[in-house]
């Protein structure tokens, strides 16, 4: 109980650290956001009415108040729910747009994270059940694999699957062409949301399933001279049952504890993945919100990627609580 | 865990036979892009004008940044300035105006008949509180009347002959009965617009918008019934859904166009409008500070700059040759003086140059660069880094000046600080470009970019809507433009234009280096009607406003 | 107490110096490398068991990584790509020569083609290989500095240092890398080489400070480490002569990974329009071909090299880490060989052959695995 406790305390304080992080740093770094906002309609050729510019002044108002003041205000609205208003979306509020954008994130992310995972487990298991075999030697490929630059690969992948084969669709969530009302929860919706996701994903899996795979492999080569899988061996269990029952749990141990942190990561990975597809998640929002000089909206996702990390380590923490009970035990 | 193999592998089974379903289900549901929903209507015309994903539903004309079908296919000004080719204004929602000898008044027929999509009639009532509500308001306007059923009249406190296409062209009509109770026009969304134009609005998601023919149009129905304008980020992106079939407007800088075109179904048209210049901060009395201070180094430079291989290597030879009067070669001909260099010199002409900068006293010194009384001929240029284009420019403009004796320094800055030193006045050269006017007359070049009006001394911030980055004061191109916006008399103008040319071409405070090229992709395989090099009836961008919907009116589907 | 065990069963050692920022750009998991908890009590093995095997190596030889071809593989990939990047500059074109005519395929005087400016790509790329290179090796060391400082130190210290240092590290390891570096970079107003480099530095530490700090903290209780406590000796020359040396392998293997990621999150933010202005590197080659273009009309001498040099290098210096783990654990190396030298001796003994020398089981383990020989010993 010692141990939930103090991990939770832990969090709560990580939560307030980011949330104070997050109002810092725009404070901290020089740019006057107005200004930039009126060059970039300059550069794309966009004359600035008086209306627009009284629009203009309204978004981007004047804040006096001390230091402490606005902190405290800072705090309240979030609080509150009120993330402030996008200017590259005007006017649509900031919570809207993240709102939209979480379940394209957590969906194809997370499902992409967790079959990668899956994979670079079980075929981490495998790799290192057959050490000193032929197998050994699919290591260096699965380092080559993983030191792509993921950017790199999806542009390949698109010029070669969407463009040039044609087999996968070049952009978006699903298929904008044929819902001009929106998202309809229909079977040729979901069809569409999974061939839209098909690329993306393969980005995703492919560049980091080296990674599990590695360190599962070389976790599973440690275990497997452990004292008590010999006398597993020599007691006459099947070679199947050891590496399921005893080997693959105890050698999965550190790659749970990693896959926290790591599904929180996802997130920002994914950013210059999505913005490539053009795909509707959070990470091509903050992409768009730093290119657009759009900190409302930049201070939105950053929060909200670490508190979305948080809980991923958060439920993590918890699990990894559950099923190791020396962590527990020992408090 | 699942003991019994059995039931693993039902459960696998159960799981693949559910993904396949899914998949196929998806794929065939996505397959024909040309199908628009199975109603079997005709063919939707797929629109990219530059908007990104996540799509705001905001049509409000008075915003920043409203969707493009605002400006032009739902809401309509009274008459369309075409600034691709010279030309009379053509009549939309007004059908005469005349001007008061003084320039102080303006009085404008407008056309009966029309009706907004909520079925109201389109009154003078309408017009008058498009010009006078607190949105729309312009400082230069004193007043708008009704003078009777069919005519308004506008009154100025100042000659407003240079405002005509701002008052006339790009004020959009909008409807007082809705508009009248927004107590906030410049933030409120309008995300259900009622307008006079061709379409209407139909719906919005995160990632399109459409629009729907408006069968009462005034000019008739349009033969196109829908219209999808999609949300893409990339222009990467863009350009893989034009070649692959699924957009069929598009407007982008593409290097290699013919890779788009040459499968057939696409054509290109390029209508280049926006100069792109050296600024060079240019008058030491405003407090400039450099060796381009001195109208021999800005001569200099103006020679030395290879504008074919720029156009080559910057503008993958898209761009269109520059003049030096910022008129639009071609269309502004008429304006352009018969006494200066219509077009800016095309190749580098270092020999020139040496003669220009030695005849200013210039001497190279023995490390190859000029310097004179001492001071060494070194200046620094200022690119966004990011902003390829100019980033290249940049570099070709230092290499080629470095050769002939004057050492330019490229330097890369964000664009924050870019805008901080233009605004400022604190750089010597700088890489930008200069906004075209919105009609067939260079004017407004002169008086926003070159008047001393329209600047400050350095260290003074200028406001907005003061464009003179360059610091230029000239009383005599003060006079002469003073002169030019009082009258309305073509041949006035023209000897008033003749008179500013001389002296920007003497004094090249805008470095011209090329016209920016201005892509549009049309599927004309599909579609007809649309503009044409022969036939340039409104400006072709699927962006450009007002002129968008003036095609959008216009296209047909091709028979077939 | 809780935290310790999780801490040595949690983050496994030899990982790269920063696995939060090793997911920063790709999404990668951390490196989870095997338990390499130094063993407290010397590992020895009954005489008659181990077979005859290699003579122990003493000294310095104890603690390199035992010859195989990865890391053959490995050295060849790093050791040649740095060569690249420090020769092939002096024999190329400069990278900024802008005469050449534009978008050119490869030939025989350019290598490799030209830009749409007219630069030579082959100069670009060695030139880009020094800059990548060295915003990897500065950001590299930064990490490993400061996850020394406060892994080791809160971990050897203790007590509410240990508390107040520990605090940071975890709220660093959690706050999501990537965002925090695009958020920070896009305020700068310049963005150099060493002001990216600094950015991806400060912001990848975290994870080999949750490492080192629990091996520190193991290492703390040590005979040797007790004694020169005992004798009086300073806290700063211990932590200096005593336990830091022992962690080399550790530390060597931290700061490869360091450099990979640096590399490989200095590409993404170049891609993003976020690196260095005004430098070239490999990130800024990639963002000059997509701005240009390059991926849609087939120009893949442009942007494929510094993609594949990038996987390459990574490559090479993954399977150096690969090798590094042999060391700390030596399982990894002996396990798999033994249970070859089993296999082998099965199908002898089918075939009828003798069975060979090594006929054992067991793993041989022979005294090089001995993690307290240490160099100072």
């Amino acid at each position: 109980m010692r141990f939930f406790a103090r991990r939770i305390t832990f969090y709560l304080i990580t939560l307030w650290a980011a949330i104070s992080l997050n109002f810092a740093i725009p404070k901290m770094m020089p740019g006057d956001p107005k200004q930039l906002f009126m060059e970039k309609l300059m550069r794309k050729g966009i004359e600035i009415t008086p209306g627009m510019q009284k629009s203009i002044d309204l978004l981007f108002g004047e804040d006096d108040s001390s230091l402490w003041d606005q902190y405290v205000s800072y705090l309240n609205n979030i609080f509150h729910g009120n993330l402030g208003v996008s200017t590259t979306f005007f006017p649509k509020p900031v919570t809207e747009l993240i709102a939209a954008a979480l379940p394209w994130t957590l969906g194809l992310m997370g499902i992409a994270t967790i079959i990668s995972f899956v994979l670079g487990i079980a075929g981490g298991a495998w790799v290192g059940w057959k050490r000193g075999t032929w197998v050994d030697h699919v290591i260096p490929a699965s380092t080559l694999l993983q030191a792509l630059p993921y950017f790199w690969l999806a542009l390949i992948l698109i010029s070669t699957f969407a463009v040039t084969l044609q087999w996968f669709p070049v952009i978006g969530g699903y298929d904008i062409f044929s819902y001009d009302y929106g998202p309809e929860w229909s079977w040729s919706f979901v069809g569409s949301v999974i061939y839209h996701g098909t690329l993306p994903a393969m980005t995703i899996i492919i560049s980091s399933v080296g990674g599990w795979l590695l360190g599962m492999r070389n976790m599973m080569v440690a275990t497997l001279s452990e004292d008590y899988i010999t006398t597993a061996e020599a007691k006459g269990l099947r070679p199947m049952r050891i590496a399921r029952t005893y080997a693959t749990r105890n050698a999965a141990l550190p790659s749970i504890a990693g896959f926290g942190i790591s599904l929180g990561f996802v997130v920002a990975g994914s950013v210059v993945m999505e913005e490539v597809f053009s795909y509707p998640g959070l990470g091509k929002l903050l992409f768009d919100a730093v290119r657009e000089n759009d900190y409302a909206l930049m201070q939105g996702v950053f929060l909200v990627i670490t508190v979305a990390v948080l809980a991923a380590n958060f439920i993590m923490d918890m699990i990894y609580g559950f099923i190791d009970p020396r962590t527990r035990h020992n408090a | 865990m699942i003991r019994s193999v059995a039931r693993k592998r039902l459960l696998t089974a159960v799981a693949l036979v559910t993904g396949v379903t899914m998949f196929a289900a998806g794929c065939s549901s996505s397959g024909d892009p040309k199908d628009d929903g199975g109603s079997g209507e005709a063919r939707v015309l797929n629109v990219w004008a530059g908007t990104q994903t996540p799509v705001v539903a905001n049509f409000n004309p008075y915003a920043p940044n409203p969707l493009h079908a605002a400006n032009g296919a739902i809401y309509e000004p009274l008459f369309y300035y075409n600034k691709a080719k010279a030309g009379a204004p053509e009549p939309r929602l007004g059908e005469e105006f005349t001007w008061a000898e003084d320039g102080l008044s303006l009085t404008v027929t407008i056309r009966e008949g029309v009706t907004w999509t909520d079925g109201k009639p389109f009154t003078v009532e309408d017009v008058v509180f498009s010009y006078s509500n607190d949105a729309a308001k312009s400082p230069f306007l004193e007043s708008a009347e009704k003078v009777d059923d069919k005519t308004v009249k506008l009154t100025f406190n100042s000659p407003q002959f240079t405002g005509e296409v701002q008052f006339l062209g790009t004020t959009l009509m909008v409807p007082e009965h809705i508009w009248k109770d927004v107590a906030d026009k410049a933030t409120w969304a309008n995300e259900a617009p009622v307008g006079t134009g061709p379409f209407t609005f139909d719906a919005v998601t995160d990632a399109s918008y459409t629009v729907v023919a408006n069968e009462d149009y005034w000019d008739g129905a349009p033969k196109v019934k829908k219209v999808r304008y999609l949300g893409v980020d990339e222009n990467q992106s863009a350009e893989n859904l034009l070649t692959t079939g699924k957009i069929d407007w598009a407007a982008m800088f593409v290097p290699d166009p013919e890779r788009i075109t040459g499968p057939g179904r696409l054509s290109m048209i390029n209508t280049p409008q926006d100069p792109t210049v050296l600024y060079t901060c240019s008058t030491a009395s405003q407090g400039c500070t450099g060796p381009q201070t001195d109208i021999a180094v800005r001569q200099a430079l103006d020679l030395l700059v290879d504008r074919t291989e720029i156009n080559e290597k910057a503008f993958a030879g898209q761009a269109a040759p520059a003049s030096p009067t910022f008129a639009l070669l071609g269309r502004d001909d008429r304006w352009i003086s018969p006494d200066v260099e219509a077009e800016s010199p095309q190749t580098a002409d270092p020999a020139a140059a040496a003669k220009v900068l030695e005849g200013a006293g210039y001497t190279k010194g023995a490390d190859g660069i000029y310097e004179k009384a001492g001071q060494k001929v070194e200046l620094t240029l200022i690119t966004v880094a990011g902003w390829t284009d100019y980033n290249t420019v940049g570099d070709l403009v230092a290499s080629a000046a470095g050769d002939a004796g004057i050492k330019v320094t490229h330097e890369q800055v964000t664009q924050q600080e870019m805008s901080d030193m233009r605004v400022a006045g604190s750089f010597q050269l700088m890489v930008g470009g200069i906004t075209g006017p919105s009609l067939d007359d260079p004017f407004q070049i002169y008086r926003q970019w070159l008047s001393t009006d329209y600047t400050q001394a350095v260290g003074t911030a200028l406001e907005s809507g003061d464009f003179n980055f360059a610091r230029y004061s000239n009383p005599v191109l003060d006079a002469a433009v003073a002169e030019a916006a009082a009258t309305n008399d073509e041949d006035a103008k023209k000897a008033a234009y003749a008179t500013i040319q001389t002296e920007i071409a003497r004094d090249l405070p805008y470095i011209p280096i090329v016209v920016n090229a201005s892509q549009t992709f049309m599927d004309t395989k599909d579609f007809a009607g649309w503009p044409t090099e022969d036939n340039l009836y409104a400006f072709p961008p699927s962006w450009s406003t007002v002129s968008l919907g003036v095609v959008l009116s216009k296209l047909e589907p091709a028979a077939s | 107490m809780p935290d310790d065990i999780r801490d040595a069963e949690t983050v496994t050692p030899a990982v790269d110096a920063a696995p939060s920022a090793s997911v920063v750009v790709d999404g990668l998991p951390p490196q989870n490398h095997t338990q390499g908890i130094v063993p407290d009590v010397p590992i020895t093995t009954p005489d008659h068991v181990v077979a005859a095997g290699p003579a122990p190596k003493r000294g310095l030889r104890a603690m390199l990584p035992p010859f195989s071809g990865k890391l053959l593989i490995g050295l060849i990939l790093t050791l040649g790509i740095l060569l690249f990047a420090v020769l092939a500059p002096l024999l190329s074109q400069d990278p900024r020569y802008l005469k050449n005519a534009s978008r050119l395929p490869p030939s025989s005087e350019h290598l490799l083609g030209t830009t749409a400016s007219g630069a030579d790509i082959f100069a670009q790329l060695a030139h880009g290989g020094l800059g990548s290179l060295m915003v990897g090796l500065l950001a590299g060391i930064i990490a490993v500095v400061l996850s020394l400082f406060f892994g080791v130190v809160s971990g050897y210290t203790g007590g509410w240092t240990n508390d107040l240092l520990s605090f940071v590290t975890n709220v660093m390891l959690v706050i999501p890398g990537l965002p925090l570096i695009i958020v920070i970079s896009a305020y700068l107003e310049s963005r150099s080489l060493v002001v990216i480099a600094l950015v991806l530095g400060l912001t990848g530490w975290a994870g080999g400070a949750v490492v080192l700090r629990s091996q520190a903290k193991s290492l703390r209780s040590r005979d040797y480490v007790s004694a020169a406590r005992v004798a009086g000796e300073k806290s700063g020359r211990i932590i200096l002569v005593e336990i830091l040396p022992n962690l080399l392998p550790l530390l060597t293997a931290q700061f490869l990974g360091a450099v990979l990621l640096a590399i490989l999150g200095e590409a993404g933010l170049s891609y993003l329009g976020l690196g260095p202005s005004g430098s070239i590197t490999w990130g800024t080659m990639l963002s000059e071909a997509r701005a240009q273009n390059a991926f849609l009309d087939g120009s893949w001498w442009w942007y494929v090299p510094p993609g594949l040099l990038i996987a390459l290098f990574g490559c090479g210096l993954a399977l150096l880490n690969f090798s590094i783990d042999e060391i700390i654990n030596p399982r990894l190396r002996t396990a798999p060989a033994a249970v070859k030298s089993v296999r082998v001796a099965r199908k002898n003994r089918r075939a009828g052959k003798p069975a060979g020398p090594t006929a054992s089981t067991r793993p041989s383990l022979d005294a090089s695995t001995r993690d307290d020989e240490k160099v100072n010993a």
